[in-house]
């Protein structure tokens, strides 16, 4: 506990408020979870898992390397499981069915977590490089996937935009848009090298050098983006889910 | 129908309903049954002529005055007899001259017809009965009254007239009618009793199959008019249905939107079609299935406003059917 609270103080207060927001987020979408309908199970539990892999940084565990990639696992499992619940809400608008239950939701999630846990164990220690690239991984599927949620949620709105939820799927469209924004950022940063893991990873490598002096001032617009844009993800996701359970109850 | 004399009644108000016909025409010819049979019906009667158990001659008189005799009767009495579900039948036993004359007066050669009494010299006429050995039956007639005179080799059996119930020796009633303004009369001849005997209409008719066609016929008809009425009922049922529908319809768009209308689309046709509107779990489990779709569209508040309504309405439409 005395661990946890030292790297709360050590922590930038801005990416603290960051994981604030997403533990918010992700309570309130758990419970979403628990009260609503099936098909929002998978939906509210993608949107809690993004706060668990938003969490390593206070996780006092954290300097553990295969945990620290198990976090970027949770936040690709996250979106895959958020998109699934947009898809199945598609599908319902379209054909009105409703299958399966709460139960295998909550099993599947954990049963996908544990085997990429499993993944992480039976490899060896990933280095700053291969963590690096869990988290450019995790980072292009969350912005493939942003675009496909945004077209999704387009779609569902288009189908039942007059009933009474269909001003959440706007709620909705707002959190993929700032979702892409933050994640397209961090991206474009890692594509170009220009990411501080990297940084961080060439200062230990002699041979290998960096572009980043050239093009700062695009370097420091994108990580200014990121952040801003993933405080708002937070802000907009807690934001939704409570729009939405108003518009429900 | 005029009335004929009704010798020894054997059956009287037999209900036609419980019989069939073949049973009456064989149980009359293996009794060597003489004398006649009347059907009496609603609208029509028909006679049967029976003599030493053959059957010598059969009339059907429909309503409108329509007469058929032989084989055509025999069908129209068995037609009868099934489709009317009505009816009464007497049997009358008669003297084998008598039979001979009832059969001149229904299917015998007519000699006159609606002659005019004034214009007939009635002494020739019954003269020439006599003296040509005549059997047959002379009716006397006006608008209100009749009275027949039967004959046999040109000598009188008796006097009948309206009213009475049997044959009588005295000629006093047909004398009146004769002098009455207007009276008419009819002349009808036919065989001797003995050359009657060579006709059986039982013989040269198959009894039995004209009543099991009829029978077939009757089936078919009623069977006919079942499929045209619960045709009926059921595009009147399906209509009623439709319009349930439509009204649940109207009431889940207007909480749901345009998506209520597939949401009820989809219960209906998972629970079997909109049959299942009216039918008491068939209803419960479409309320169940719209409500469970509606949560993921509308508030709680409003769902269960849907739902009163909703089943407001189901109540109502189940009453109807």
């Amino acid at each position: 506990m005395e661990k946890f609270f030292e790297l709360l103080t050590q922590m930038n207060p801005f990416d603290l408020i960051q994981v604030i927001f997403w533990g918010v987020a992700g309570a309130i979408s758990f419970y979403f979870s628990i009260g609503n309908a099936r098909v929002w199970t998978s939906i509210s539990i993608g949107f809690f898992l993004i706060f668990l892999s938003q969490a390593y940084g206070i996780n006092p565990w954290g300097h553990y390397q295969k945990l620290t990639a198990f976090h970027y696992i949770i936040g690709t499992v996250a979106i895959m499981t958020i998109t699934h619940g947009f898809l199945e809400y598609y599908v319902f608008c379209r054909t009105f069915e409703i299958s399966g239950n709460k139960l295998i939701v909550y099993i599947s999630t954990i049963a996908v977590l544990a085997v990429s846990g499993a993944f992480l164990v039976i490899n060896p220690t990933p280095s700053p490089n291969t963590i690096r690239n869990f988290k450019m991984v995790e980072n292009a599927i969350w912005v493939f996937l942003c675009v496909m949620n945004l077209e999704i949620v387009r779609k569902i709105y288009a189908a039942i935009k007059d009933s009474d939820i269909s001003k959440g799927f706007i709620a909705f469209g707002i959190v993929f848009i700032c979702i892409f924004i933050w994640r397209g950022s961090d991206l474009y940063l890692q594509i170009f090298q220009w990411d501080k893991d990297w940084q961080d990873i060439i200062s230990l490598m002699t041979e290998e050098s960096s572009d980043i002096e050239e093009y700062i001032g695009r370097v420091e617009l994108s990580q200014e983006v990121s952040r801003y844009a993933g405080l708002l993800s937070g802000i907009s996701v807690a934001g939704s889910f409570a729009y939405m359970y108003r518009l429900l109850k | 129908m005029f009335l004929l004399p009704k010798g020894s009644p054997l059956f009287e108000n037999l209900a036609v309903s419980k019989l069939k016909l073949p049973d009456v025409l064989t149980k009359l010819s293996n009794g060597a049954f003489t004398g006649y049979a009347s059907f009496i019906f609603q609208s029509s009667t028909a006679i049967l002529v029976f003599e030493a158990g053959k059957l010598v001659s059969v009339l059907v008189e429909g309503e409108n005055g329509k007469r058929e005799t032989g084989f055509e009767a025999l069908s129209a009495l068995a037609e009868l007899m099934i489709t009317t579900g009505s009816g009464a039948l007497n049997v009358y036993k008669l003297s084998k001259d008598l039979t001979m004359c009832i059969h001149a007066l229904l299917e015998g050669e007519i000699l006159y017809k609606a002659q005019d009494l004034k214009l007939i010299d009635i002494n020739t006429l019954l003269k020439k009965v006599k003296d040509d050995q005549m059997n047959g039956c002379l009716r006397i007639y006006t608008d209100e009254h009749s009275a027949m005179i039967f004959y046999k080799d040109g000598n009188p059996l008796g006097f009948f007239h309206d009213g009475a119930s049997d044959i009588e020796t005295s000629s006093s009633e047909s004398q009146k009618i004769a002098g009455l303004p207007g009276a008419k009369i009819d002349l009808f001849s036919t065989q001797s009793a003995d050359a009657l005997m060579g006709t059986n209409l039982l013989e040269v008719t198959n009894i039995q199959i004209i009543w099991d066609t009829c029978v077939a016929l009757h089936k078919s008809e009623i069977d006919k008019t079942n499929l045209e009425r619960q045709e009926r009922d059921r595009k009147i049922v399906s209509q009623k249905l439709a319009e349930l529908e439509d009204q649940v319809k109207s009431i889940v768009g207007e909480y749901v939107g345009k998506v209520g209308r597939g949401i009820v689309d989809k219960e209906i046709s998972d629970n079997g079609g909109n049959s299942c509107l009216i039918d008491a779990d068939g209803a419960e489990k479409f309320m169940k299935g719209v409500e469970r779709a509606a949560k993921l569209l509308v508030s709680g508040t409003n769902i269960k406003l849907m739902m009163e309504k909703l089943s407001s309405a189901l109540s109502t439409g189940k009453i109807e059917f």
